[in-house]
């Protein structure tokens, strides 16, 4: 009896003594008994406790110095590249510069950063009061934009103190906007539309004209397809089946295809006679064909629908065009498709590679010092720097298998090289190369997963290793090799250094794919994504509409790694929650 | 009248080699560098339930996995003497592993069920085996499952995940997955310690029932257990096999004071 008091008293000072803890990791401030807990405010208990407070804030502001930054990473990015899609109101700015005589030499740069083209001015020349009018599209606001351009020009002159300026920055509502169908922009007041020697200043003749050139693209089309191509193909056949060029049937033939080509020129001629002239900030009026139009509005005349309108057509022409304006304007489809296609054929190449190497180390590998050694290497080839591999692929697929492969297959075309320069296959291998230490180290992560019983389990019924290891090993290691493969690819998406040295460019005429036989040319230089965005960052800096382009190209890299990076992790949780729900 | 109350056990000294199904001579076993059995001589009678007892650690899961030569699951070891299933020793060099292991089944102390359906589960043996018919896997399914007494409880869902079972179901549907390769030999390594008591009790009726087809090994921590289900019972000690008995007499009167010690709960 008196034992089990005993236990009861012991029990209940340990209760208070966790009290006490519990108290401890609190401040003094909420600690509720305060100085009545004397004995334990000894100065060892003062310094633990607040130690320990101190290091709970360390590694709180830790986390938050990191959440902070990834978020405004992203932040920053989505910022920047959304500014791509969304539309730009029209300013005039007008810009009175007054020089004091006594600095008649201060040089002034007008950079004007919103503008593609800069207005220079040559410093030789001699400096006198000016006034400029230049038109500009802008996200910012009139104010905002006031700011900038007054700063920019106080920091463009060397000399401090010998000039009077003054920005006015007034909202040009009646400009339009003319792009044409090569990517170029135009910004400039609407002077006529013309049909030949006639102009006429109504733009609601605009609508009319263009179905007009439509009506007639549409007619030389026809004229293109059903009769000068066979024409041409007739005479063609002629000319194989030598007949003489003075039969009656080869003459007529021939004046039939002239006079259809005739008429095609003179279609071709009336809509070249359709243009659109447009004055621009420097009092130029240019002359555009109605053909060669894309689009033909007032910038801060959009509505909200139409600026929603506009958004969803930049992104759709952002998605699916090709660069123009080099990689000034248009879209980046030939990157994203280059960069899905080297990321699919490296994948085809890594996971077979990858997971049988892992496999190899982790079922059948003898548990000894060559086996580590080789592990270790495994890792270690993680940390190799990627450019290493690119001059590795450089060095042996480009120039050492390519050109094996260009002097046994394709000798004829040497000495221009087939295989032997950098392309879609070398790029492929390489980061496939690059990539396959993620899938070993994750594949044999899945392996060891897999729980010794279930193999004990498989052999007990008479399965042989082999067996074991397909029937039941792999498919629970499948998760592991699958969120491998998928780390890889995003790894491969967002690498740029090797593939600038095997095969990507910044700018390829033809996608890898095509119509002409042997359709998926692997030797071809091919657009990726990565390299794009590189090559865009060393383009002219302040030019907004180009950095922005830049971080569009960004954005959309981003979206796409977190995608995969996303679509691995339920990948992993799905083929977990089936498999290993032990 | 009085054959109701005759137990048809017969004392080891008596089984003649035709009702032996496993004979081991001097087996030694060590693994890890560690001497885990030490000349072990059995002879395993046919068609009846042997218990193999013992402290943890003294070697009877070494002696279970010797018969079908699970050991060598085990990076290094070494073993001499003989075991011989059928008057085969299974240490030949001849001896092909992965069909002697597919005519001995084997229940291990957790249920392992592959994450697969149930029916896959029960029909992986045979489909290692090279069975592609689907209705001989189907009969077959159903056989081996009413023979581990699940069929009831499962026949409906089948194709479901084999995890979705509870532990006491798990270790019926092994046992079946066991028993769907028709086996000689049945291995079970404490089956029932991750049991409950209920359950308990509803897998040693099953294993009672089991032994009219095949010879029962059952490696149990559970005196009450191997008193009640076996036919005989070994004793092992430190890697040496202390006793050898009816379950009878081995339970009741030891001749060893080992085994007294032990099974009064002494020391283990």
């Amino acid at each position: 009896m008196a034992s089990k008091q005993e236990q009861g008293i012991v029990q209940a000072d340990y209760g208070q003594e966790r009290m006490r803890n519990q108290f401890k990791t609190l401040g003094p401030m909420n600690d509720p008994s305060g100085q009545s807990m004397g004995p334990f405010y000894t100065q060892e208990g003062f310094r633990e406790k607040y130690l320990g407070s101190l290091l709970e804030v360390l590694v709180m502001l830790a986390c938050a110095i990191i959440l902070i930054v990834l978020v405004s990473t992203i932040v920053f990015i989505a910022v920047q590249g959304g500014r791509y899609f969304a539309p730009m109101s029209a300013f005039q700015v007008t810009t009175f510069i007054q020089h004091d005589l006594n600095t008649a030499n201060a040089s002034i740069i007008v950079d004007d950063s919103t503008k593609a083209d800069n207005t220079k001015k040559d410093r030789s020349t001699k400096q006198t009061d000016s006034t400029s009018i230049e038109y500009m599209l802008s996200h910012e606001s009139q104010e905002t934009l006031t700011n900038s351009i007054t700063q920019k020009l106080d920091n463009q002159f060397i000399d401090t103190g010998s000039r009077n300026i003054t920005v006015v920055v007034a909202s040009a509502d009646d400009l339009f906007l003319l792009s044409t169908v090569s990517g170029q922009k135009f910004l400039g007041e609407f002077d006529s539309l013309q049909n030949g020697e006639t102009e006429m200043d109504n733009l609601s003749q605009l609508t009319p004209m263009k179905s007009t050139v439509a009506s007639l693209q549409q007619n030389l089309n026809d004229i293109q397809i059903s009769r000068l191509t066979p024409l041409h193909r007739e005479i063609n056949d002629l000319n194989v089946k030598q007949v003489s060029q003075d039969t009656e049937l080869y003459q007529r033939k021939l004046a039939e295809f002239y006079q259809w080509q005739s008429h095609a020129n003179t279609i071709k001629q009336q809509i070249e006679s359709y243009r659109i002239n447009l004055r621009l900030d420097t009092n130029e009026v240019i002359s555009i064909g109605v053909l060669n139009m894309q689009e033909f509005y007032q910038p801060n005349k959009l509505n909200w629908w139409e600026s929603l309108g506009y958004s969803v057509e930049q992104i759709y022409i952002f998605l699916s065009d090709s660069p123009k304006q080099a990689s000034t304007s248009g879209g980046v489809f030939p990157a994203i498709f280059g960069t899905i296609l080297m990321v699919i054929i490296m994948a085809i190449v890594v996971t077979p590679f990858g997971a049988i190497s892992a496999i190899y180390l982790h079922e059948y590998a003898p548990a000894n010092r060559l086996t580590e050694i080789i592990r270790i290497s495994v890792s270690n080839m993680a940390a190799v720097p990627s450019v290493v591999y690119g001059v590795f692929g450089l060095g042996f697929f480009v120039y050492v298998l390519g050109g094996s492969i260009d002097s046994l297959l394709y000798s004829d075309n040497l000495p221009s090289p087939t295989f032997g320069t950098p392309g879609l296959l070398w790029a492929a291998l390489t980061m496939g190369i690059l990539t396959l230490p993620v899938v070993i180290v994750s594949t044999e992560e899945g392996l060891s997963r897999v729980p010794k019983n279930l193999r004990a389990g498989a052999l007990a019924l008479g399965a042989t290793k082999y067996e074991t290891i397909k029937k039941v090993v792999l498919p629970m290691a499948s998760p592991g090799i699958l969120s491998g493969v998928i780390l890889a690819i995003a790894r491969a998406a967002g690498e740029v250094a090797p593939l600038i040295l095997v095969g990507a460019v910044k700018f390829a005429p033809t996608l890898p794919i095509d119509g002409e036989f042997p359709y998926v040319h692997f030797e071809r230089q091919f657009m990726h994504l990565g390299v794009f965005i590189y090559d865009g960052a060393f383009h002219n800096q302040t030019e907004t509409q180009v950095s922005s382009l830049m971080f569009a190209s960004c954005m959309l890299l981003l979206i796409i790694v977190f995608l995969l990076n996303i679509s691995a992790i339920i990948i992993r949780k799905r083929l977990r929650d089936k498999y290993e729900r032990l | 009248m009085f054959k109701l109350f005759e137990r048809e056990v017969l004392s080891v000294d008596e089984i003649s080699s035709a009702q032996t199904s496993i004979s081991v001579q001097d087996l030694c076993v060590s693994l890890n560098g560690k001497n885990v059995l030490k000349n072990i001589n059995i002879r395993i009678p046919k068609n009846k339930i042997t218990a193999l007892i013992g402290q943890s650690g003294c070697g009877k899961t070494t002696l279970l996995n010797s018969f079908n030569r699970m050991n060598e699951f085990i990076s290094s070891h070494t073993i001499s003497g003989e075991v011989n299933i059928n008057g085969r020793n299974i240490y030949d060099k001849r001896e092909r592993v992965s069909k002697l292991r597919s005519q001995i089944g084997m229940v291990f102390q957790r249920p392992n069920p592959f994450p697969m359906s149930i029916y896959d589960n029960v029909s992986f043996g045979l489909r290692i085996q090279g069975e592609k018919k689907r209705r001989v896997l189907d009969d077959s399914v159903e056989k081996a499952l009413r023979k581990a007494a699940l069929w009831e409880e499962v026949r409906d869902r089948l194709f479901d995940s084999a995890l979705t079972l509870s532990g006491g179901q798990q270790q019926r549907l092994m046992i079946a997955r066991a028993l769907a390769l028709e086996p000689e030999i049945l291995l079970l390594d404490e089956p029932t310690s991750a049991l409950d008591p209920l359950t308990t009790l509803y897998i040693e009726e099953l294993i009672v029932e089991l032994k009219k087809q095949c010879t029962v090994i059952i490696v149990t921590h559970n005196m009450q257990q191997a008193a009640r289900v076996s036919d005989y019972a070994a004793f092992i000690h430190m890697g040496e096999l202390i006793e050898y008995s009816d379950s009878d007499s081995l339970f009741t009167m030891p001749a060893k004071q080992q085994t007294e010690d032990y099974i009064t709960g002494r020391y283990g």
